[in-house]
């Protein structure tokens, strides 16, 4: 017999993606676990399985004998609307069970616009959309990934967020979860104990007030279970951290099809807009040999083709060439292909360059992020045009002839001139390549820069910063766009504003922030990060609903005493580093990588957690 | 050696496409540990080939694929290995070894074996109490969506036999077509074309491939892995 949900797929684009029984996904019953975790991922099945953290986590759940953990996306627009019209509720891949049947229902917070889709989940997932809602049969919502950090915007809607490194937590929380289950506690007792955990923050605990000018004033504990200050959790020792060797292999191609292997997390160059580099601090090295293991194992498992080196700047992995070398020897005999990403301009082995070039060319991406080195002192990019154009002679004289470049535009204190300059970089990068005979480079030289426009993030020292308004970031891209037009070998490419404007709003937001969303949601907004689906009028109905403006959000140059929507985070690093390094950016100052010297962010006040600074 | 191999694309996985499944297999075949062969070239693949692609949505009971192999491994050993590795839901059902100048499969696809199901109810019944006469027909012309625009085609020669058969609230119908170098014809489509003569809209229904057919030595429709035997 056809049942409702599957009557449902010969209608809908790609079925697969809701079908589930993939390679590795031959888990344990439901019945056979006494706590039961649905993962969700905010956006399609293509984007979920791509996701490292998912594979972690995914794993580590379904290694504890007690809990079961499956997996939850968003369906898209055509499965949607018929599951809407023929009344199927929102279920989970493996055992096709309804969201609401959960003990515990975790979303990844990895991209603010994937926030209205949270709430569409749960709805449709038959689970209460507001927390103050839900009732003691209702699932515990949770969350966690890097948009956690500035957890407010969503304090509606999640019932706990867990702040850091996920591997430790999940299974405490899982476990105070079960024990609350076990014992019957009533669910806001289960949430004081859940406040308890180090890296847990339960934002109904927590009271807010607002000054007349609109800024905070204050947000404070209500209940004594609640810290003043949330810690983020810290894995500090890699090699013995959980890694998903035998993750599932989707049977469609996704965004990342292949073994992400994890060589370090956190960054010790310290750029100032990036958040992940602030965030993921400390930087944690996995061991060679460990790698070497995990990538056989990897392979042994999964029989993927290819493996990528996974972390926020490979190419500052110690023992990169050693590693490269060993992977290439241990897996050439199955044909299995090493990719590099994330490669920095200014290390860029030629080494590296011949070990990858024996099993398979991939592609090449720089991140110069600005046009000038004025602007990349600015925003402590150590890297220069010299170092480029260097690294590109290498790569073109070694059989590369196609190169990515990526940049961003609204960066504080910029000009004209440090847009023009991403122009002068393409032709810096062309020189490479023309500089090279033409018996000795391949023909078809393509440079393809894309711009990003600038969105500030919470735990940077850009955290204060306005982003352009809509007209300014236009203007900006019309003039890079003309400065390309003389150039025959190189592209141009940029992004939509308005998307751009709605990511800053709910990075730096405040509490008052998850009416808009849910207003935005009743309106018809998910699905906003695919360009065809954001509807920037719904959005701006949204705010207007709620008497509140994206110009305070978006475009506000906060005053450095101003408290901020997440000061009661604690992401390691102190306040005071975050506005030095702001001060720094504004004079063009530089500050050192701390693998040559310890700069004091912060991180030396919890013990034994980062090797830099000891 | 060459292993001629029967595997099963279960329900759960019908909706995979034909390059979805060459590439688990192919993953399969990697993480089985098996002395497979590789192509040459600059991005090297797992060899093997299908007897014939099975439409997106069809169960696939008795699909048949070939798969080179760089040194001799018995059957049970070939089955054995790749059901480790395989999801549950696509397991090898068969192999066999298959001699030096034994043919590509696909070269020898003549036909193919389906079942399709669906539900008594006013349609289904309909449709069912009308496929007798719907056989009878000596043509029946239907217009085909190609890649190169919608042409009539007849469908009623691509077709062999049919069978019916009722189990408890579901019938079947047991379809026998043939594929020439015309073409073959989709069951789907014959199932379209039914539900059509029948007067109702299309009837939702399970499509299974029970068997790849092959012409044996006394130019009788078999299914194509009795011929490893032959």
């Amino acid at each position: 017999m056809i049942n409702d949900f599957e009557a449902l797929l010969p209608r809908v684009e790609k079925p697969s993606r809701y079908t589930g029984s993939e390679m590795n996904t031959n888990i344990k019953t439901f019945d056979q676990a006494e706590v039961t975790f649905a993962f969700c991922f905010p956006d399609t099945y293509e984007v979920a399985m791509s996701h490292l953290g998912m594979r972690i986590l995914y794993g580590i759940l379904n290694n504890l004998p007690y809990a079961l953990c499956e997996r939850v996306c968003m369906p898209w627009i055509d499965m949607l609307n018929e599951m809407k019209q023929h009344n199927v509720p929102l279920m989970s891949l493996e055992s096709r069970t309804v969201l609401k049947d959960f003990d515990i229902v975790g979303f990844t917070l990895q991209y603010e616009m994937s926030y209205t889709n949270i709430l569409e989940m749960l709805h449709m997932g038959r689970i209460p959309v507001k927390s103050a809602e839900r009732g003691e049969n209702d699932p515990i919502v949770v969350a966690g990934g890097p948009c956690a950090f500035n957890p407010e915007p969503l304090h509606l809607f999640i019932d706990a967020f867990m702040i850091g490194d996920g591997e430790q937590v999940i299974i405490e929380l899982t476990d105070v979860i079960n024990e609350c289950k076990k014992n019957n506690l009533p669910r806001k007792e289960c949430l004081r104990r859940l406040a308890k955990l180090r890296g847990v923050y339960v934002p109904s605990l927590y009271k807010d007030e607002y000054n007349e000018d609109g800024t905070l004033k204050s947000i404070e504990p209500i209940d004594d279970a609640a810290p003043k200050s949330v810690l983020k959790c810290i894995i500090t020792d890699m090699d013995h951290a959980y890694v998903p060797t035998d993750p599932p292999v989707p049977f469609q191609q996704v965004v990342f099809d292949r073994i992400m292997l994890e060589i370090m997390r956190g960054c010790t160059r310290g750029c100032r807009f990036c958040q992940a580099g602030m965030l993921y601090r400390p930087v944690r090295e996995r061991s060679v040999e460990k790698l070497v293991q995990l990538a056989k194992d990897s392979v042994k498992n999964t029989g993927y083709e290819e493996i990528s080196l996974s972390s926020l700047s490979s190419s500052d992995y110690s023992c990169l060439a050693e590693l490269s070398t060993r992977l290439v020897e241990e897996l050439r005999d199955q044909r299995v292909s090493l990719s590099l990403p994330s490669l920095r301009v200014d290390k860029f082995v030629q080494d590296t360059l011949t070990q990858t070039q024996k099993v398979k060319k991939s592609s090449l991406t720089f991140a110069p992020e600005a046009g000038t080195q004025r602007l990349r002192d600015v925003i402590n990019k150590n890297v220069t045009e010299d170092d480029l154009v260097k690294t590109l002679n290498s790569a073109f004289s070694n059989g590369w002839n196609a190169v990515k470049l990526y940049f961003m535009t609204g960066l504080p204190t910029e000009t004209d001139e440090d847009l023009l300059g991403i122009a002068e970089v393409a032709k810096a990068a062309a020189g490479a390549y023309y500089s090279i005979p033409k018996d000795k480079r391949v023909k078809g030289l393509r440079i393809t820069c894309s711009a990003s426009v600038f969105v500030p993030k919470p735990f940077t020292p850009f955290q204060w910063c306005a982003q352009d308004r809509p007209e300014t970031v236009r203007e900006k891209q019309q003039l890079v766009r003309e400065s390309f037009y003389p150039l025959r070998s190189a592209r141009f490419n940029y992004h939509d504003s308005a998307l751009s404007q709605l990511e800053a709003c709910f990075a730096v937001g405040d509490r008052r922030l998850a009416n808009v969303l849910y207003r935005a949601w009743e309106l018809g907004c998910f699905l906003d990060g695919w360009h065809e689906h954001f509807r920037y009028d719904l959005w701006s109905q949204a705010f207007d609903d709620c008497g509140l403006t994206i110009d305070f959000y978006a475009h506000r140059t906060r005053n450095l005493d101003e408290l901020l929507p997440w000061d009661h985070i604690d992401a390691g690093i102190s306040k005071s580093f975050l506005k030095n390094e702001f001060i720094k950016a504004t004079k063009a100052e530089t500050t050192k990588d701390c693998r040559e010297g310890c700069n004091g962010c912060g991180l030396q006040k919890i013990k034994g957690v980062c090797k830099q600074c000891e | 050696m060459r292993m001629m191999v029967v595997y099963e694309k279960g329900a759960d996985l019908r909706y995979i496409g034909h390059l979805d499944l060459l590439r688990t297999l192919q993953r399969a075949l990697r993480r089985s540990g098996l002395p497979i062969q590789y192509s040459r070239g600059f991005n090297p693949h797992v060899n093997l080939g299908f007897a014939a692609p099975l439409s997106v949505g069809v169960v696939g009971m008795r699909e048949m694929m070939e798969v080179p192999l760089e040194a001799s491994v018995t059957s049970q050993e070939f089955i054995d290995a790749m059901n480790a590795v395989l999801p549950r839901r696509l397991q090898i059902k068969a192999c066999y070894e298959l001699p030096d100048k034994f043919p590509t499969l696909m070269s020898l696809v003549a036909g193919h074996r389906y079942t399709i199901e669906f539900s008594k109810g006013d349609d289904g019944d309909r449709v069912f109490a009308a496929a007798p006469a719907f056989m009878e027909l000596k043509e029946y012309i239907t217009v085909r969506k190609t890649k190169s625009g919608e042409k009539p085609t007849d469908i009623r020669p691509f077709i062999k036999s049919a069978a019916y058969e009722q189990v408890e609230d579901e019938y079947k119908i047991h379809l026998e077509t043939i594929s020439t170098a015309a073409g073959s014809l989709k069951p789907s489509l014959w199932f379209d074309c039914l539900c059509e003569f029948a007067g109702v809209k299309p009837v939702l229904c399970t499509i299974y491939r029970d068997a790849i057919l092959s012409l044996d030595a006394n130019g009788e429709l078999v299914p194509m892995e009795e011929l490893s035997n032959a």
